[in-house]
């Protein structure tokens, strides 16, 4: 029964949430410099929320989240200013790319069972080795930023002269992330993926597939993260390799661990009061005294850690009563 | 082959030192099963300590060690009790979660207190460099080479031969056990975590006397000192001082052929 009701909770709280974000514009969208720190953080919410299926359902910690990040930034980005291709295909492709190199090293990760934090540190290595490559590869990358082609306003260059568009275009990504994330959490894949999250051995004798389950949730993943790096080299207007963020991609993972493992909106969550708490203290610390908004960022971030070790997001959960619990005990005693 | 062979000594030398920092997180991670990531930035918190106390009190920098080791020591058993200790039951990615919450208080923290400008010491006493065969060695790195091993012989030692080294064996073979026989394995593991975090005061005091800090550069010894452990194997501190030695002479021989950029 709870679980019917938490489900109508969640339903209500993503209505919510979706109904002020499509007025936000209205009231940010006089101000760019507002418009793009809240677009900052609907791509974090995006990105933490895609995390949840890898990190969250399977209990894989991924913290290569930026490199598919800039590998569809670099995919599009390039097909844009090499051959003038519109960014709407391009996106698709970036995130068809992010798949690819995703099969490439989750193959042979999960072939050779590498878990948990062996996994989290490979993946963290594998942000660090294409930021270098890229940063070698002078035909599409380099050390000099690639700028766009500046159009202040062509709907085939994804170019637009607000990022109120962006915003909207990002907006539209975190409906589908959220939608597939819940689709997948109701799905057999999504129980395959909780029962491997919480003890691989055990579900892999119950029958569960465990390889290609894991593998079906990296592909989702990293697909929703390519198509939004696509989404994010226009937003900048430039592809860079420092685009490949190791400690950005370490902070998508926490916020999906902050948020709630497992819990559809719990990343979101995260993203909106983390990240937002963020941009706002450095925005209004930052300016006189450097570090010291990551100095609150970090404790606030401890402190919710050790208070709410299974998630924000449980602060809107209803829990199961205890004792109905210790009716339960009585009887197996009797 | 000349530089070949110059690029395997500073790499070898360079080794001891990073297996030194792996030895604490080898403890920490060994023993309590505590994924640590903010292992790298106690390394570079206590680099900063060191130029401070260097600094302030116009102390060579290979002395340093006497001061921050105890100081971080305090600092390790207060983030246990404080912090690591509510975690340990709880899923290993809320360790994961806290320690990058500290990874980022620290680097905040130092940020704050020194600036982002890369800081360096004044030349220590060991600094120069002796002729060997047409080969030259920074004897601040072999001495500070020669140090790690000491240091790590005599943690081994520690490990084998006295109570509490035989108590933090025990709890990482089998804490349950380990309390049965009257090892107090909250202490235990507290003592684990301060030696491991006060074990990065010796290498950063070592490292001030050729390299300078700032504050990005916990990441990277952390991560690094995750690779040496990854390739180590747990509880194995001859096999810390081999892979400590393959990635010392791996980086080496990479940025003498590669550039410094890889």
């Amino acid at each position: 029964m709870n679980h019917k009701k938490n489900q109508n909770l969640e339903n209500l709280l993503l209505l919510f949430f979706l109904i002020i974000a499509l007025v936000a514009p209205l009231i940010f969208g006089s101000n760019q410099y507002n418009m793009l720190l809240v677009t900052t953080v609907l791509i974090y919410g995006v990105m933490a929320t895609s995390w949840n299926i890898i990190g969250g359902l399977a209990g894989q910690v991924d913290l290569a989240s930026f490199a598919y990040l800039g590998l569809g930034a670099f995919t599009s980005g390039t097909l844009l200013i090499r051959f003038n291709f519109t960014p709407w295909i391009g996106m698709i492709l970036g995130g068809l790319v992010a798949v690819a190199f995703a099969l490439l090293i989750g193959i042979p990760l999960f072939r050779f069972r590498i878990k948990e934090v062996w996994y989290a540190l490979t993946t963290c290595a594998l942000v660090e080795i294409l930021k270098v490559i890229f940063n070698m590869w002078e035909e599409i990358g380099g050390p000099v930023e690639r700028y766009l082609p500046y159009f202040s306003g062509s709907l085939y260059h994804m170019r637009f002269g607000s990022y109120v568009p962006y915003y909207y275009l990002i907006l539209g990504m975190l409906v589908i992330a959220l939608l597939v994330n819940s689709r997948i959490s109701r799905s057999k894949l999504g129980f395959y993926l909780k029962a491997l999250g919480e003890d691989e051995a055990a579900a892999e004798v119950l029958g569960v597939n465990t390889r290609a389950c894991k593998l079906r949730a990296l592909v989702y993943y990293s697909f929703l993260i390519g198509v939004t790096g696509a989404i994010y080299a226009n937003i900048y207007g430039f592809i860079h390799p420092s685009f490949f963020n190791g400690q950005e991609s370490i902070k998508i993972a926490i916020l999906g661990i902050v948020g709630g493992r497992g819990i559809t909106y719990g990343p979101l969550l995260a993203a909106l009061l983390l990240v937002g708490t963020q941009e706002l203290l450095r925005a209004s610390l930052g300016a006189e005294v450097s570090g010291l908004y990551l100095v609150v960022y970090s404790v606030i971030l401890i402190l919710v850690v050790l208070f709410k070790p299974k998630g924000i997001a449980t602060f809107f959960q209803y829990r199961n009563k205890k004792p109905a619990k210790q009716e339960v005990k009585k009887k197996n005693v009797v | 082959m000349e530089v070949i062979i110059q690029s395997l000594f500073d790499g070898a030398l360079m080794g001891c030192i990073y297996a030194l920092i792996a030895l604490g997180l080898s403890l920490i991670f060994g023993v309590m099963n505590v994924v640590n990531f903010a292992h790298g930035n106690f390394v570079m918190l206590s680099m900063y300590f060191s130029f401070w106390v260097a600094s302030l009190w116009g102390i060579d920098a290979v002395l340093t060690p006497l001061i921050t080791f105890p100081l971080l020591f305090i600092i390790g058993m207060l983030v246990y009790y404080g912090i690591i200790d509510r975690t340990l039951k709880e899923h290993y990615t809320i360790q994961i979660a806290v320690t990058v919450g500290l990874m980022t208080f620290l680097g905040a923290i130092t940020q704050l207190a020194w600036q982002s400008r890369p800081r360096a010491l004044s030349y220590s006493f060991i600094q120069g460099s002796i002729q060997f065969g047409g080969y030259t060695i920074a004897l601040s790195r072999l001495i500070s080479a020669v140090i790690s091993l000491i240091i790590i012989i005599g943690i081994s030692f520690f490990l084998s031969k006295t109570w509490p080294g035989r108590a933090i064996r025990a709890t990482s073979d089998d804490s349950d056990a380990a309390s049965l026989m009257g090892v107090d394995f909250r202490k235990t593991y507290a003592l684990a975590f301060g030696l491991g975090s006060s074990l990065t005061a010796i290498s950063g005091g070592l490292l001030m006397t050729f390299q300078q800090v700032d504050p990005t550069m916990g990441l990277r010894f952390g991560l690094l000192s995750w690779c040496i452990l990854a390739l180590a194997g747990l509880g194995s501190i001859p096999g810390l001082l081999i892979s400590g030695l393959i990635i010392g002479i791996g980086e080496s021989l990479a940025m003498s052929f590669l550039g410094s950029q890889s």
